[in-house]
């Protein structure tokens, strides 16, 4: 699964002759774009054969603007434009990743949500990691397992119509060289066979794209169902047909339909096409319109609800702060969380840390975070730290409290400043445990490291933990 | 940079004459009750159309700019600082936002704006925003800082401080002090430099953030057909 090459996506360039459709396929098959205009050219003079090929590459490839179009294309929100793309600031690289990496990194989610192994989590963390400047490949790498998996199964269709495209012109040229072929066996036998092979690939599309998305689920299915009834007709027609008369007339007769059926084919595809087209927005139309209802009903559960609260205690000027931070801080998640990234790491245990002092203390508790990095034991009893500094920032300093977060794999800092009127360590009580315990202590213990500072406008405690096999450093000045 | 004014206390002397572009007109009123008494409010609006003619008229020192705002194309503030891109010499945009989306801050820095603040931020803080932008600096919220070091990378630069793409050393530190919750002052004494070097670095930053060639930035960019 691992050995298929990453092709850049087949569309039709912008670096055209006439539709730009070889410079396209050269791209994706990393050919030099000459040779394969020569060899569209050389297939052209075999019957033709070059020319329908690129007919039907016109049609169906769409060019470079309408395939990034198509996988830019993400739920549109009313509220803010921002709200479909992921952001905050710990998810700065799947935010920047390129089109195709998100939509790669939206199926995977999507296959995660169902019951399949997930990546695994040390280097699904990775794509966070965009502070380093983690390139889009690397972003998308974490990913490519699950989504490959996805795609060659699909490409599993294509691959066995081939196959019997092959078979058939294999046996046509037999046939024209003069071998003699039972046909009249083969032809019965390859209908029931191709029926059965499609009717097992519709029952194993639908369920496997109703895991992976409801609307697909349709579309997959009625065309396979097509092309079932399809195969069916034509087989009935034709042992109809050869009942009656021979197998020369039964071929003219198949052929000329073919011919009048082509035609007809040829001539009606760009209405079909066209009204694929509009099917398809209108139906992007209904997956807004819904999502628009989704979000008025979570207005409306959350928002409305925390007003009213609001109103009722307007007297108290401390519930209400309370109420508005902690309604904020839900709306926000709500809003801003990027759906691809992976939830439980650092940085949202921290902001999870911040959320519940602030609910305590009422103090707001803001958070700067910067890169990410996949939780351990030793980033667990960080979290417990910074929780305790942030309630100690929040309970004496007052006011509000700064957290800066900056992780990578490598290493993890979280700096919690307040303006409240500091205290030095020594001052502190033997007896009192809260920041020589559970700060200090803690971070020790795990190999990291804690300093506690009088900055002269308040206090700031410094926590740093490296990855292990690095030794814990003293914190930085 | 344009530092004409004394950096150590960014109070001119004049009265700064300020256009505040916001579309809820509750917050408008009590931004205008927060701002000292030395910021002369000389005109409001709630739109892109009315913003870029108050602007055009007034020629305000500072415009507080909401980036949502509605009206126009769809740009929000952006669109209002390309609007009175002709004055933007003499008037500065300081952008004021409730959103986390790094996208709509980077966007209206790119087009322009000195700086970014949350709405969230106190009267005095806003007061003091306000004459830092008039001066000519650049004002960075800690969160705007922390999306700089996203954006940037927290690597330093290897060689010189002037390649666009990447922060020097000191600006990291600036930017990660910032990030920290420290204001100029503090950031000047931890780092044993004057307030005047902490500005000049920080607007240098502002110039990377908006020159800057960093396929992270262009691609907002692009998305907000910025190009």
């Amino acid at each position: 699964m691992a050995t298929i090459p990453v092709r850049p996506p087949l569309a039709r360039s912008s670096d055209r002759v006439i539709a730009g459709v070889c410079s396209g396929l050269a791209v994706h098959l990393g050919w030099p774009v000459k040779n394969v205009r020569v060899g569209m050219a050389l297939a052209t003079l075999a019957g033709g054969a070059g020319l329908v090929f690129y007919a039907w590459l016109w049609i169906m490839v769409p060019t470079a603007d309408e395939a990034a179009r198509r996988n830019a294309r993400r739920p549109a929100s009313p509220i803010a434009p921002a709200v479909s793309q992921p952001s905050g600031p710990g998810a700065f690289a799947p935010g920047i990743a390129s089109p195709a990496v998100q939509a790669q990194g939206a199926a995977a989610a999507d296959m995660t949500a169902a019951p399949l192994p997930g990546p695994p989590s040390a280097a699904g963390a990775s794509p966070l990691r965009g502070a380093s400047g983690s390139s889009t490949a690397d972003a998308g790498q974490p990913e490519a397992t699950p989504w490959f998996r996805f795609r060659s199964m699909k490409y599993g269709k294509e691959i066995l119509l081939g196959c019997g495209l092959l078979l058939v012109a294999g046996i046509m040229i037999a046939q024209m060289l003069g071998v003699d072929v039972p046909l009249g066996t083969l032809i019965p036998a390859a209908a029931v066979l191709g029926g059965a092979s499609i009717a097992w690939m519709q029952l194993d599309e639908t369920r496997r794209a109703g895991l992976v998305d409801k609307t697909k689920a349709d579309q997959a299915g009625g065309w396979a169902r097509l092309a079932a009834g399809l195969a069916l007709v034509v087989a009935g027609v034709l042992v109809m047909v050869s009942g009656s008369g021979s197998w020369e007339q039964t071929w003219l007769a198949l052929l000329s339909s073919v011919a009048v059926l082509g035609g007809v084919v040829l001539v009606l595809l760009p209405w079909a096409l066209k009204f694929w087209r509009d099917l398809e927005s209108e139906r992007a139309g209904r997956i807004r319109e819904m999502e628009r209802a989704e979000i008025a009903a979570h207005l409306h559960d959350s928002v409305l609800q925390t007003l009213a609260l609001i109103q009722r205690r307007a007297g108290n000027e401390h519930d209400v702060v309370r109420l508005a931070r902690a309604q904020e801080r839900e709306l926000r998640g709500w809003l801003f969380q990027d759906p691809g990234r992976e939830a439980g790491q650092l940085s949202d245990r921290i902001k999870a840390a911040a959320a519940e002092v602030e609910d305590l203390l009422g103090n707001a508790v803001e958070v700067v975070s910067v890169g990410d990095a996949a939780m351990t034991e030793a980033h667990e009893a960080m979290v417990q730290a910074s929780r305790e500094a942030m309630f100690n920032a929040s309970r004496h300093g007052g006011g509000t409290v700064s957290v800066y977060l900056e992780a990578s794999e490598a290493q993890a800092e979280i700096f919690i400043k307040d303006r409240g009127p500091g205290f030095e360590l020594s001052d502190v009580p033997e007896d009192r445990l809260g920041v020589r315990e559970s700060i200090i202590g803690r971070m020790k213990r795990h190999g990291g490291t804690a300093a506690i500072l009088n900055t002269g406008t308040g206090t700031e405690v410094r926590l740093r933990l490296q990855s292990a096999g690095t030794d814990a450093a003293e914190g930085k000045p | 940079m344009n530092l004409t004014q004394g950096t150590a206390d960014p109070r001119p002397a004049n009265p700064v004459r300020v256009v505040i572009v916001d579309d809820h007109a509750i917050f408008r009123s009590g931004l205008k009750a927060d701002l000292g008494p030395s910021i002369h409010v000389v005109g409001e609006a709630a739109t892109v159309e009315q913003a870029v003619a108050v602007i055009a008229e007034q020629r305000p020192d500072v415009v507080l700019l909401d980036v949502h705002l509605p009206g126009g194309l769809g740009g929000g503030g952006r669109e209002v600082i390309a609007g009175s891109a002709a004055l933007l010499g003499s008037t500065r945009f300081l952008a004021l936002s409730v959103s986390d989306a790094a996208e709509d801050v980077v966007a209206v820095i790119r087009a322009g704006a000195r700086g970014y603040v949350t709405k969230t931020i106190s009267g005095a803080e806003i007061t003091d925003a306000v004459f830092r932008v008039a001066g000519g600096d650049a004002v960075f919220s800690p969160r705007l800082a922390g999306f700089v070091l996203d954006a940037f990378g927290t690597a330093p630069a290897d060689i010189a401080d002037d390649e666009l793409d990447k922060l020097s050393a000191r600006e990291l530190e600036v930017m990660r002090l910032i990030a920290r919750g420290y204001s100029y002052k503090e950031v000047a004494k931890e780092l044993f430099i004057s307030i005047k070097t902490v500005e000049t670095h920080v607007s240098a930053v502002l110039r990377k953030l908006q020159l800057s060639s960093r396929h992270e930035l262009t691609k907002w960019a692009a998305e907000r057909r910025l190009l």
